[in-house]
């Protein structure tokens, strides 16, 4: 038996582990020494770097050139007439008069800014249906669109749901005083303002002959005083769902309080180097009702530089921290001086 | 084994009638046992059922099921769903392949059959002995697979069938058996033989050989199969180990708990503020019109919405990287022994990062210390000492003094006593000696006495041989001579006595070094036997007797029942709250070792049952110092970041959707794409906390044996308490207020494009996503202190893995349809690079280790100037050199006894002795047994 039993530990293979670095736990490793001389480089560094870095945000924020206007407070008869629903078909026109102290040079950029508006509100961003803007013949009533869906004689919205029927659906126009009799309207461009994709991949206009027909068996949706195919009727490129307008209120914000790119001026005559200082008048029509729900609105002309707009949130954030480490660097430092002296566990 | 359960096995069990030599008229349970715990029928409702079982698992799928209710979920229906799925997939491959490993036997008796076993076999079945080769059908069998005991105990056979020696004779017999229906009894058993044409003769428990024993010195033994397969003793007998639960377990539980009632707390506070929302704003807002306001919705979604504060993945994670873990414990070669082929085994792995914590040490004396080997090395006789005790260092130890012959031949006043004593020696024993041609193997039932039967054969008397009344001693100044019934002339002096209290000076010795390890207070040990242990463990001084021995460096109890073992190690457990370790190699240890927090078995002398019943099992005592040193302070080490680390993550991501909350009106709108939420644990920050849990090293192998006092960091739970994990989730809460504050005032109302574009919800989601990505990969990485590939591959895979994702995943509408949303949103943000977030988050741990070193750090620093580390004098504040403790460690890992020795001991070091079992009530007395045998005649052979 014994002969039996040494000769089958012979056969069957030995229980001894492999001996690799990966099972004997052996595996090379880059051990990161934090010494008091690379901790202190690095804080060094990395505060000097965000500092520098803030400083230029904060410099080319500066550079941006921003005139901001709160019209639903100066349109206050509008205002209070769009409060209630019943005068929805009642037209309301303001102007807004302001003087440009400089010249706005480069890339020009009309905002509209709306205050306590809630588009992230969950039931807000489930409401509508990305396949009906897609062009696609969908049964909405299974989309997310309710109660925007269809109307009681059982004609489907087009487009549906929330978002799509609270579109912002003031008109603004920008006119500029020559002098100070004679204004001339300040050319801008109302397509290209949206983001590629959206524009030629996620939005796509029903196909037929013509627009019309494509959006036939639908109607527009209630708070909305034209149907989809008349959104701009001069540009057919820039018309139905395919409307910048509308695809830029479809892209829901993050915050209640936003604004949405509206129209960028076009480089024309007096206007090719951006806008020249002067007196200016905006022209609104005012359908959007706010105040009901607390809100305001603003109207906003800016230039952009690499970083964006105006904010200058990030610069000072980045100089701010810069500084701070630093700071913290330097305290750091003190304190390794006056504690290397120090006693360690370790005596040689 | 209560009698509740072990009456219900009575009364399931039907009486079995056997017939002999026909065929049978019930059908039987075949002889196949598997240990597996699945079948491959059984795997899905089985894995299933005990998954669910899990709290976690539990809660995650009533939020998958709470996500199917139409317009509650803000994150779709199946978001929670699949990871689930993922994650159970992981758990199941994984339990498939431990399954895997499990053994199947597969051996084919079936009940009726006549089975002959030869010497060294084990039994296939449980069956009744027909006949053997030794006398009146008697046979010997070693039962340490069922009771741990190694002395061979004896059974016999039926006088009635003694005879049917041969394969004729057996056929020819004709009758039946009635016994007893499968249990678990060991030790009873009752049936009848009524064999044709005779009157039934009753069967015992002595008639009964079981499965699992082996039989021993008897060349032949034939027996009828009674019970197979599952029906066994054995198997009746194979009850699960108790369930243990690690402390870092419990906490971990607890804390899971109380962030599941932070969670019911926030999805009420942001209830409380949806209501009070819509009060303010319901009326107004044209834009939404069907507000509806049902508080118990909301509530739902908001559970829904948290529901990932608790980590869904925490539980594979950790089952996974224990596993893993159990598997480098098996891997280790230094916990190899080669001797025996035996490596080290973690028959658990659920209690690794137990043993970085152990305080109390449990450790079994005589097997466990001396691994049954023992030498004749000293012996006093009329005063006289002969034998030195060799210094510990010198290997050699065996008996070497001329003067011991020298005064026998010399006629020193003594010379009488001196050749008494070795008379003695080698007669007073139960020692059989088996002759193997010219040698003699002395078949010995514990090993000291083989030791001294061996030394007196060394020193000239040679025990030869063993007749039922007298034993033969060839004596070097005389012919043979015989000596007849000495059995009442040397009761009282049995030579025994001296052996005993030669271990326990060394031990006390060892006992106390290893005390000093510890770090108790009174320099003292105090010893206690088990009789005196009786009235100490009394309800009325057991507080006493605990603090008295709390206050000793080393405990030391002798002469303790295996029940006393595990009321001490129950005593400590309860009353000190300290992690215990049991360690013993006996089936008297199975007791503590199932008490203790953590038991381990010595694989390899006394039997199989301590190592059953151990959650590791190592072959040396030796290795038990790298098992807690390395292996329990790494594990701890790791399991303790990995925990802490998958609460980080979590609390970091989903705190964030309580910030947006607060800018949403409390309507439960996500910030994130709901996929990203989705496989934000399962792909783009799984692979960190694996890497953590399986690779980080705080210091190489060398370091943790070189300074146990590292052990003391684990031992006192530094890495993981409350305090350190509420820390841990405080630093996840401000990362997350940094994470969402700072992009929403960097893109709140403002432009973010040279081409003049405003972000929408998702540009803003994506962002802080990255970030929270970024960041919390970079943690992983300031976590980990031993970058190996797999960390580098962990911390830059995962962001490079959801840059990648993200990049596909915005691309994919309308072609796939799911995330309209995401549709081109990877294109804008290639420059929007603002590491200022993930930068701050991480600075603060760095500007820690600057000033703040703690001796774990002081030892990583010294790891890397290597050279200096030999010279290194580590001094604890007590001023106590540590390398002192070093020694004292490098001496316990020196203690495999060299294998010059081994090659001496009875039986190859194996410590089975014949048959002189300390059975009570066995059906052959001792003296009967030693008596019946004639070494001198020739045993029945083989057939």
């Amino acid at each position: 038996m014994k002969n039996k039993n040494s000769q089958g530990a012979q056969e069957s293979p030995s229980r001894c582990p492999d001996n690799s670095a990966f099972k004997q736990q052996k595996l090379p490793a880059w051990k990161p020494k934090l010494t008091a001389p690379t901790v202190l480089s690095s804080f060094f560094t990395i505060g000097v770097f965000c500092l520098l870095v803030g400083i230029c945000l904060i410099l080319y924020a500066r550079s941006v050139k921003e005139i901001q206007i709160n019209y639903s407070d100066i349109c206050l008869n509008c205002s209070k007439l769009r409060e209630n629903s019943s005068n929805w078909d009642k037209e309301c026109n303001c102007s807004v008069y302001f003087t440009l102290q400089e010249n706005m040079l480069g890339d020009v950029f009309m905002y509209y800014r709306l205050q306590n508006f809630y588009q992230n509100h969950r039931r807000y961003v489930l409401s509508r249906s990305d396949a009906q803007l897609l062009g696609q013949d969908v049964n909405i009533q299974n989309s997310n669109c309710a109660p925007f869906t269809i109307y009681p004689n059982g004609t489907p919205m087009a487009p549906c749901g929330a978002i799509a029927n609270s579109m912002f659906n003031d008109s603004i126009q920008l006119f500029y005083y020559l002098n100070s009799s004679t204004a001339i309207k300040v050319p801008l461009l109302k397509s290209g303002n949206s983001w590629w994709s959206d524009k030629n991949v996620k939005f796509r206009n029903p196909t037929s002959y013509n627009l019309s027909s494509a959006f036939a068996g639908t109607t527009r949706p209630p708070y909305w005083q034209k149907p989809a195919y008349l959104l701009d009727e001069e540009d057919e490129r820039n018309n139905g769902y395919i409307n910048d307008d509308f695809i830029i209120w479809m892209r829901v914000s993050a915050f209640p309080t936003f604004r949405n790119l509206y129209r960028h001026l076009r480089h024309t005559n007096q206007f090719a180097d951006g806008l020249p200082a002067g007196n200016y008048t905006f022209h609104i029509t005012y359908n959007f009702p706010v105040t009901k729900f607390k809100g305001e609105k603003q109207v906003v002309l800016s230039t952009s530089t690499w970083s964006g707009g105006s904010n200058l949130f990030l610069g000072i954030a980045y100089t701010v921290s810069g500084a701070v480490i630093v700071l913290a660097g330097f305290i750091i430092t003190a304190i390794h001086l006056k504690l290397r002296k120090k006693k360690t566990y370790f005596q040689r | 084994m209560s009698g509740a359960t072990s009456s219900a096995d009575q009364a399931e069990a039907a009486a079995r009638t056997i017939y002999l030599n026909q065929p049978q008229q019930s059908k039987f349970r075949d002889n196949r046992v598997s240990t597996a715990k699945y079948s491959v029928v059984t795997f899905l409702p089985r894995f299933l059922y005990e998954q669910i079982r899990k709290a976690a698992n539990a809660f995650f799928l009533f939020i998958a099921l709470l996500q199917q209710i139409p317009d509650v979920s803000p994150t779709g229906r199946y978001t929670t769903l699949v990871p689930l799925l993922f994650i159970l997939t992981v758990a199941g491959i994984k339990e498939i392949i431990e399954d895997y490993v499990s053994i199947i036997y597969l051996i084919w008796e079936t009940v009726g059959d006549i089975v002959k076993v030869t010497n060294g076999q084990h039994l296939p079945a449980d069956m009744i002995i027909v006949s053997s080769s030794e006398p009146q059908a008697m046979c010997y069998i070693e039962t340490s697979n069922l009771d741990g005991e190694t002395n061979l105990k004896i059974r016999q056979g039926l006088t009635q069938t003694a005879s049917l020696q041969s394969r004729e004779d057996v056929m020819k017999v004709s009758g039946k058996i009635e016994c007893e229906g499968p249990n678990r009894h060991l030790y009873d058993f009752i049936g009848n033989l009524r064999l044709d044409g005779q009157s039934p003769v009753p069967i015992g428990p002595d008639q009964i050989l079981l499965r699992g024993a082996q039989l021993r010195n008897t060349q032949w033994v034939l027996g009828i199969v009674v019970y197979t397969g599952h029906d066994t003793k054995l198997m009746q007998n194979s009850t699960k180990a108790p369930l243990k639960r690690s402390n870092v377990e419990k906490v971990t539980n607890m804390q899971i708990l109380v962030l599941f009632c932070i969670l019911l707390v926030m999805a009420l506070v942001s209830s409380v503020g949806a209501l009070l929302w819509n009060r303010t704003h319901g009326e107004v807002i044209w834009y939404l019109e069907e507000l509806y306001v049902n508080f118990g919705y909301n509530l739902l979604t908001f559970i829904i919405l948290y529901n990932n504060l608790i980590p869904i993945s925490l539980l594979v994670t950790l089952e996974v990287v224990k596993f893993t873990q159990a598997l480098f414990i098996n891997w280790d070669i230094d916990m190899y022994y080669q001797e025996t082929d035996t490596p080290a085994m973690a028959r658990t792995s659920n209690l690794n990062e137990e043993l970085g914590q152990v305080k109390y040490l449990f450790s079994d004396k005589t097997g466990t210390l001396t691994c049954n080997i023992m030498n004749f090395k000293k012996c006093s006789i009329a005063g006289v000492t002969y034998g030195q005790l060799p210094p510990s260092t010198s290997e050699s130890c065996e008996f070497d003094d001329p003067r011991l012959l020298q005064n026998i031949e010399s006629d020193h006043p003594t010379a009488a006593h001196i050749q008494e004593f070795l008379t003695l020696l080698a007669v007073c024993h139960t020692v059989v000696p088996e002759r193997d041609e010219n040698t003699i193997i002395y078949q010995a039932s514990s090993p000291d006495e083989g030791a001294l039967v061996k030394g007196a054969k060394k020193l000239g008397y040679i025990f030869t041989g063993r007749t039922p009344h007298s034993v033969i001693i060839d004596a070097v100044s005389r012919a043979c001579v015989v000596y007849s019934s000495f059995q009442g002339y040397v009761h009282g002096i049995h030579p025994l006595c001296m052996g005993p209290r030669a271990t326990r000076a060394t031990l006390t010795h060892h006992c106390t070094n290893l005390g000093d390890s510890l770090g108790k207070e009174n320099d003292i040990a105090l010893i206690i036997d088990g009789q005196t242990l009786k009235y100490a463990l009394s309800f009325e001084v057991r507080q006493c007797f605990l603090d008295l021995a709390l206050s000793c460096k080393a405990v030391i109890c002798c002469r303790v029942s295996p029940l006393q073992k595990s009321e001490i190690v129950d005593m400590v457990k309860k009353h000190v709250n300290a992690i215990t370790l049991a360690i013993g190699d006996g089936a008297n240890d199975v007791g503590m070792i199932q008490t203790a927090h953590v038991g381990v078995g010595i694989s390899g002398n006394e039997g199989m049952q301590a190592t059953n019943s151990s959650d590791y099992s190592i072959a040396q005592f030796s290795y038990l110092e790298k098992l807690l040193l390395v292996h329990g302070a790494w594990s701890y080490n790791r399991v303790t970041k990995c925990i802490l680390y998958c609460f980080y993550k979590n609390v970091v991501l989903y705190i964030i959707e309580l910030w947006f909350a607060f800018v949403n009106g409390f309507s439960g709108q996500i910030l994130f794409e709901r996929w990203c939420i989705g496989l934000y644990n399962v792909i783009f920050t799984a692979l960190p906390p694996f890497t953590l849990g399986i690779f980080e090293r705080s210091c190489t192998q060398d370091s943790m044996l070189r300074f146990p006092q590292l052990y003391k960091i684990t031992q006192n739970a530094d890495g993981f308490n409350t305090r350190v994990f509420w820390g841990h989730c405080i630093n996840a809460l401000i990362h997350s207020i940094i994470l969402f504050w700072f992009p929403l005032k960097v893109l709140e109302h403002d432009a973010v494009f040279t081409n003049g574009q405003g972000p929408d919800y998702l540009f803003v989601g994506n962002i802080v996503y990255t970030y929270v990505v970024v960041t919390v990969c970079l943690k992983a990485g300031l976590e980990t202190t031993a970058w190996t590939k797999f960390s580098h591959l962990a911390v830059w895979g995962s962001m490079l893995l959801w840059l990648v994702f993200f990049g596909v995943y915005s691309a994919i509408w309308p072609t796939i349809p799911i995330a309209p949303d995401m549709l081109g949103q990877v294109s804008f943000h290639a420059w929007i690079w603002e590491r200022l977030v993930s930068v701050l988050s991480d600075c603060s741990p760095l500007a820690k280790h600057t000033y703040h070193k703690t001796l774990l750090e002081q030892v990583q620093e010294l790891e890397t100037k290597s050279k200096e580390l030999g010279k290194a004098m580590l001094r604890d504040s007590n001023g106590k050199s540590l390398n002192e403790r070093d020694h004292l460690l490098k001496r316990l890992g020196r203690k495999t006894p060299p294998s010059l020795f081994r090659a001496h001991s009875v039986q190859q070091g194996v410590p089975h002795g014949y048959a002189f079992s300390q059975e009570e009530h066995g059906v052959v007395s001792q003296s009967q047994v030693v008596r019946s045998y004639d070494t001198t005649k020739q045993r029945a052979g083989v057939e």
